[in-house]
């Protein structure tokens, strides 16, 4: 059993079609997957319903051990926490300092550890001179770091960036997922939900969904090499990816060794 | 619109930053009720020293104070003029005939343009306001050539109960929002919305959820700028497709309003959403016990505005039954 288990979910919004379809993924402590797919196929659900936001109409997700219900989700947030899309429509607090507080808040920490944690995190955030700003005054880059150290002040274990840098512009792309790169180092298991392939080059796993159904989940080195899977998902595939596919069917492997390396890097 | 002050509030060090938000709100309503207790012009000019002497000790700008004047401007005015013309008690002190006929209304049409035409000397904008109302007063009463066609003529009275009522209320206005605008010049809108948090705790036990009440009006707080900012995304959108919304027929930019409220509303409702979303994915129920980041603490400062507020309230209350024989 993983860390991360889901079972049979299914879910719908209408009760006419389902938005997840039968989903079966197990995620391993520590793991790096990246949740890819089309508009549409599911994926923000999926986030959702990994935190407990939406109640699926049958199946289980279990985190930790801990069957994931109404009355567990609760328990289940401390472990498993959320980065949305929209850097605005998640800043709770009137000033840095309130936002990384308010989760803290809600789980009743102790004003002392409260404040502890708060310099902690956002100087891991590189925050610490920004604690009294407020929203207008940040960068969409700054309030996703923000989002990152109010959850990582919950001391969850499991992060979601649901199409986290989405909103932001290339250079605070890059800034972000340096930070979700360090913080897989440090052994937290991310969950990155996204429709950049480049991006989901980083992460150990990949999990494609398709019109709500997981159409193909293994180590993301082998899937990259089926390129008929990211067609047939209406995905495109990095042209440099592209182009070693093609070589490697002319019997060059660039795949294995140089390419690899070349795209892991960035 | 980025930066947008919401409230008076401007940062500073001066005492009444330093008093609990919860001291500040009741003694400024006590204040308040202690002024209005008064009922003679001698005890609110002292009333009116007490609050000038209270901006000294606070360091507040007398200047921002007025600014914050600027909007019950016209209320005060109203509220002179009435008392002015209105009470009839005491002795005659003006007592004048007002003639309003046709070569008059020329002269008071004559002053009105010039006033108009001086009105981009925007400094003197309520002297020349003013001088406009004398003047036409002064021609209404004094100019007289035969021969003009008389409408009407009416008797201008001023008593002397009326000019010391009229500067009575004034003055008691003027206290008022005084006091309010030291306790919003020096209060962070955050502060002031947890001290009435704290102040409404004991409404829990009739179902009012103070707790709540306070989460409330700071995320509206919050999300101010940034629904301003949208507005102004959304006309800058509909302004780039040819909408115009400074000029047009009322009717046109009804329409134009509209058009820019349908889609604030659309984009508000979808960011509550996905607020909601993000509140309770970091574990917020709405009514479930949380800690506080921010803790309010009393001091001795609060001590010294409490006796204050105590002694000017009881003062207030003796003179107005009468107790201490003044």
């Amino acid at each position: 059993m993983g860390y991360i288990t889901i079972k049979d979910l299914n879910f719908s919004y209408n009760r006419k079609q389902n938005v997840l379809n039968n989903i079966n993924v197990e995620i391993n402590k520590g793991d790096w997957v990246a949740v890819l797919g089309h508009n549409g196929s599911g994926k923000s659900t999926l986030a959702k319903a990994l935190v407990g936001l939406i109640e699926p109409q049958s199946g289980t997700i279990t985190i930790d051990g801990l069957e994931l219900t109404e009355e567990s989700a609760y328990d289940i947030r401390k472990k498993i926490g959320i980065v949305f899309q929209n850097p605005d429509n998640q800043f709770v607090g009137v000033t840095v300092r309130d936002d990384i507080a308010f989760g803290m808040e809600n789980l009743q920490v102790a004003r002392e550890e409260m404040i502890e944690r708060i310099l902690f995190y956002a100087d891991k955030v590189q925050m610490k001179n920004f604690l009294d700003k407020e929203p207008s005054q940040l960068s969409g880059g700054q309030k996703q770091r923000v989002a990152i150290a109010g959850i990582l002040a919950m001391k969850t274990d499991i992060i979601i960036f649901d199409e986290a840098t989405s909103m932001l512009d290339p250079s605070a792309r890059e800034e972000l997922m340096s930070y979700i790169k360090s913080l897989h180092d440090e052994g937290l298991t991310i969950i990155m939900i996204t429709h950049d392939i480049n991006e989901a080059l980083l992460a150990d796993k990949l999990l494609i969904l398709k019109e709500g159904e997981v159409f193909a989940q293994d180590d993301s080195r082998k899937l990259m090499r089926h390129k008929h899977l990211f067609v047939e998902s209406h995905l495109e595939l990095p042209v440099a990816l592209d182009v070693a596919n093609e070589l490697k069917d002319k019997k060059y492997d660039l795949i294995k060794e140089t390419l690899w390396a070349y795209v892991s890097m960035k | 619109m980025k930066g947008i002050v919401i409230g008076q509030y401007v940062p500073g060090k001066g005492f009444f930053y330093r008093v609990d938000p919860r001291t500040k709100i009741v003694a400024v309503l006590f204040l308040m009720i202690g002024t209005f207790l008064l009922n003679d012009i001698y005890q609110v000019i002292g009333a009116l020293l007490l609050t000038f002497i209270l901006l000294v000790i606070g360091k507040i700008s007398f200047i921002k104070v007025m600014k914050g004047l600027k909007p019950i401007l016209i209320l005060l005015i109203f509220t002179f003029v009435f008392q002015i013309l209105l009470n009839k008690e005491g002795a005659l002190v003006l007592d004048s005939n007002l003639n309003i006929s046709l070569i008059n209304i020329a002269f008071v049409i004559g002053l009105f343009i010039v006033w108009r035409l001086l009105a981009k000397f925007k400094k003197f904008n309520f002297l020349l306001f003013i001088a406009f109302i004398v003047g036409s007063i002064f021609l209404f009463a004094n100019v007289t050539i035969s021969g003009d066609y008389l409408f009407t003529s009416f008797n201008f009275r001023i008593y002397e109960k009326g000019i010391e009522m009229s500067i009575f209320v004034v003055l008691r206005l003027l206290i008022i929002i005084t006091l309010s605008t030291i306790l919003t010049l020096t209060t962070k809108p955050t502060d002031l919305t947890q001290g009435l948090e704290s102040l409404l705790r004991p409404l829990k036990k009739i179902g009012f959820n103070s707790d709540d009440f306070a989460l409330i009006i700071s995320i509206s707080l919050r999300y101010i700028p940034t629904i301003f900012d949208e507005a102004n995304k959304i006309m800058q959108a509909q302004a780039s497709r040819g909408a115009d919304f400074s000029e047009g027929k009322l009717k046109d930019k009804l329409k134009q309003v509209i058009s820019l409220l349908i889609p604030m509303f659309i984009i508000a409702f979808m960011r509550s959403e996905e607020l909601a979303d993000a509140m309770g994915s970091r574990n917020f129920i709405p009514g479930k016990p949380r800690t506080r980041l921010h803790i309010l603490e009393y001091s001795y400062r609060d001590v010294l505005v409490s006796m204050f507020t105590v002694a000017f309230f009881t003062i207030a209350l003796l003179l107005r039954i009468n107790v201490l024989g003044y």
